[in-house]
C-alpha cells in the first residue's frame, strides 16, 4: 500500500491532456497531495461501460500545474519519450519480455494459492455443516426414540451412516486438492500482463530534453491553488454548473463544500448568476463560493503572486 | 334616462412610492434601491432601527483611488449599506449551532444582533471589486446603538459562556469571518418588486446542514 513512486512523478501530455498510467504515481499524490483528478479508462471493447472507470488518470491543468509547482511532478512530452523505443537493444528486448513472463508466473502462483485456500475454506465449511446436520439429527433420533420407546435398532444406524458418509465426503476432496495447490504452473500457463507503464524498458527519469514547461493554466487557476493550499481536494464542476467542486477531505469520506467559480477583480458578474449559484447551493446543501486574485495577469509576473491575492466569498441563500 | 359617469380617480400611489417620492423631494441622496429594500425590511420582515450608512466616502484622505471604479453609469447605486436588527436570528454557523445544543441554548435566548445589508438591484453590474470593497467599508461603519432591554431566563451562566466562547470564535474565525446580507430587488421589465436575501461571508465558510 505504501508503494512510494519515485519522484518527480512523470505526468504524460498527450495530445493537450495530462494523463498518468502508474498506479501508484494516483494513489500517492491522492493520499499525500489531496489531487484526485478523473480516471478514464474504459474497456476497448465496451466503451459504453463508463460507471468503473479505469487507468490512465487524467489531470486538469490546474492539477498538473499545482503538482508540477510543488516540485513532486514533472511533465514530460509523452510522444518524445517513445522515440527511445526504437533504439531499444536486443538484449534489453528479451530482458523485458522474461521480466513479463516472471511477473506473470508470480501473478498465475498468487491466484492459485488463493483458489486452493477458497476451496479449502469452502470445503471445511460446507463439512462442518454437513456434521452439523447430522449432529442435529441424531439429536432428533434420540429425542424420538426417548418419547417413542418402541423403536428398532434400523433407524438408529440410519443417521450413523449419513455421518460416516458425509465425512467421507468432505476428507476426499480436500485431500484431492493437495496436489493442485502446490503444482507449479508452468510457463504456458503465465498470465499475460500488460504493463500500465512504459518504464521499463524506457528509463525512468525522462531526459531533460522530454520535459515540457509548466502546464498552461486557465485565469481560474489562482482560485484553484488557494483553495488547495487550504486543504481542498477539487474536482471539475461540470455536473453542479460551476468551474470546481471543493471537498473538504477525500471526496471518498465527504460531502462537498462548496461550488466554486472564479471571476477576474473587475470582471462583470451579473447579480442573476449569484442568485442561480446560491440557489442551486443551497439546494444541494452546499454553498456558492466566489473568488478570484486581487492581481490581474498583466500586474504581475508570477501566477504564484495572483495566488497569494486571492480573495472568496461564501454565499448561502438567507431563507428569507 | 340619465347616464351616470363615474370620475375614476388616479389610483393613489403606494406607500412605497410615497416614501421614495418624499425621500428624493427632501434631498435625500440614498436612491430608490435603497429605500425600496429598507422599506421591504421594516414590513415584510420586521427589522427594527434601521440605518443607512454611506460607504462612497474614502475612508483615509491620502487613499486617492475610488473605490467603486465602475460606479459610473446612472443606475447604478451609490455605494450605501443599510443596518438594521431582524427579529430573528438571520444565520448560525453550524459549528456555533452545535456549540449552543451543547449548552442547552437556543437561538432566541441570545440578545438580537445588528446585520448588514448590500442593497442591489437586478440587472445592476457587480464584481469582486465592489463586493470586496462593501467588506472592507463595513468595519469603518459605525452604526448608532440603542441599548436594548436583557431579558432574563435563567440561562446567563450559559449565555456568558458562549459569548466568551464566540468572542474566541470571532478572533479564529472558525464560526464564519465577516458577514453580510446581499440584497436584490426585481426592478426590470414586469418586476413586481420582489426582495431576495444571500447571505455573502468573506472567506471559506462551510455550508449549514439546512
Amino acid at each position: 500500500m505504501d508503494s512510494l513512486p519515485t519522484l518527480p512523478i512523470p505526468i504524460s501530455f498527450i495530445s493537450g491532456r495530462y494523463l498518468l498510467f502508474s498506479i501508484d504515481a494516483v494513489t500517492y499524490l491522492r493520499r499525500e497531495h489531496n489531487i484526485c483528478g478523473v480516471l478514464i479508462g474504459t474497456l476497448p471493447q465496451i466503451p459504453q461501460q463508463n460507471v468503473f472507470l479505469g487507468l490512465p488518470l487524467e489531470l486538469m491543468p490546474e492539477e498538473a500545474r499545482v503538482l508540477v509547482d510543488r516540485g513532486v511532478a514533472c511533465i514530460v512530452d509523452e510522444a518524445k519519450a517513445h522515440d527511445g523505443m526504437k533504439s531499444l537493444l536486443e538484449e534489453d528486448r528479451r530482458q523485458y519480455l522474461r521480466e513479463l513472463e516472471s511477473q506473470g508466473l508470480h501473478a498465475t502462483r498468487i491466484l492459485s494459492d488463493r483458489k486452493g485456500q477458497q476451496r479449502d475454506q469452502a470445503l471445511k465449511k460446507l463439512d462442518e455443516k454437513a456434521k452439523a446436520k447430522a449432529k442435529a439429527k441424531a439429536k432428533a433420533t434420540k429425542a424420538a426414540d426417548d418419547n417413542a420407546s418402541a423403536s428398532s435398532s434400523a433407524q438408529q444406524d440410519e443417521p450413523a451412516s449419513v455421518v460416516d458418509l458425509f465425512a467421507d465426503d468432505g476428507s476426499n476432496p480436500a485431500s484431492s486438492s493437495k496436489p493442485l495447490t502446490s503444482s507449479t504452473p508452468d510457463a504456458q500457463l503465465a498470465m499475460g500482463i500488460t504493463p500500465a507503464t512504459s518504464y521499463p524498458p524506457l528509463p525512468h527519469p525522462s531526459s531533460s530534453s522530454q520535459l515540457l514547461s509548466k502546464p498552461e493554466v486557465p485565469l481560474s487557476y489562482p482560485l484553484f491553488a488557494h483553495l488547495h493550499s487550504r486543504g481542498y481536494f477539487l474536482s471539475p464542476g461540470l455536473r453542479f454548473g460551476c468551474q470546481y467542486v471543493a471537498y473538504p477531505g477525500d471526496p471518498l469520506r465527504f460531502h462537498s463544500h462548496f461550488l466554486v467559480v472564479s471571476a477576474e477583480w473587475d470582471q462583470n458578474i451579473d447579480l442573476m448568476d449569484i442568485v442561480n449559484g446560491g440557489r442551486l447551493g443551497t439546494g444541494v446543501k452546499k454553498g456558492f463560493l466566489l473568488g478570484g486574485p486581487e492581481k490581474s495577469r498583466e500586474e504581475v509576473n508570477s501566477e504564484a503572486e495572483r495566488v497569494e491575492s486571492v480573495r472568496a466569498f461564501s454565499i448561502e441563500w438567507a431563507g428569507m | 334616462m340619465s347616464t351616470k359617469r363615474f370620475e375614476q380617480p388616479c389610483p393613489e400611489s403606494s406607500a412605497l412610492s410615497k416614501l421614495i417620492e418624499s425621500a428624493s423631494a427632501s434631498g435625500n441622496p440614498f436612491s430608490a434601491t435603497t429605500l425600496q429594500i429598507l422599506h421591504n425590511l421594516q414590513h415584510q420582515h420586521l427589522w427594527t432601527s434601521l440605518q443607512i450608512h454611506d460607504i462612497s466616502a474614502p475612508s483615509d484622505a491620502t487613499d486617492t483611488t475610488p473605490k467603486f471604479p465602475i460606479a459610473t453609469s446612472p443606475d447604478d447605486t451609490a455605494p450605501t449599506l443599510i443596518s438594521g436588527i431582524p427579529p430573528h436570528r438571520v444565520y448560525t454557523h453550524p459549528d456555533e449551532q452545535l456549540y449552543m445544543l451543547e449548552q442547552g441554548l437556543r437561538e432566541d435566548d441570545l440578545k438580537p444582533e445588528r446585520f448588514f445589508v448590500i442593497p442591489t438591484a437586478q440587472g445592476q453590474q457587480w464584481s469582486l471589486r465592489r463586493m470586496a470593497a462593501v467588506f472592507d467599508a463595513m468595519s469603518e461603519v459605525q452604526p448608532v446603538e440603542t441599548p436594548m432591554v436583557e431579558k432574563d431566563n435563567g440561562k446567563a451562566k450559559q449565555l456568558a459562556k458562549y459569548y466568551e466562547r464566540r468572542e474566541k470564535a470571532h478572533e479564529t474565525k472558525e464560526w464564519g469571518g465577516k458577514r453580510v446580507l446581499l440584497a436584490m430587488v426585481d426592478k426590470g421589465m414586469g418586476g413586481e418588486g420582489t426582495v431576495v436575501y444571500y447571505v455573502v461571508q468573506e472567506g471559506e465558510v462551510k455550508p449549514r446542514q439546512n
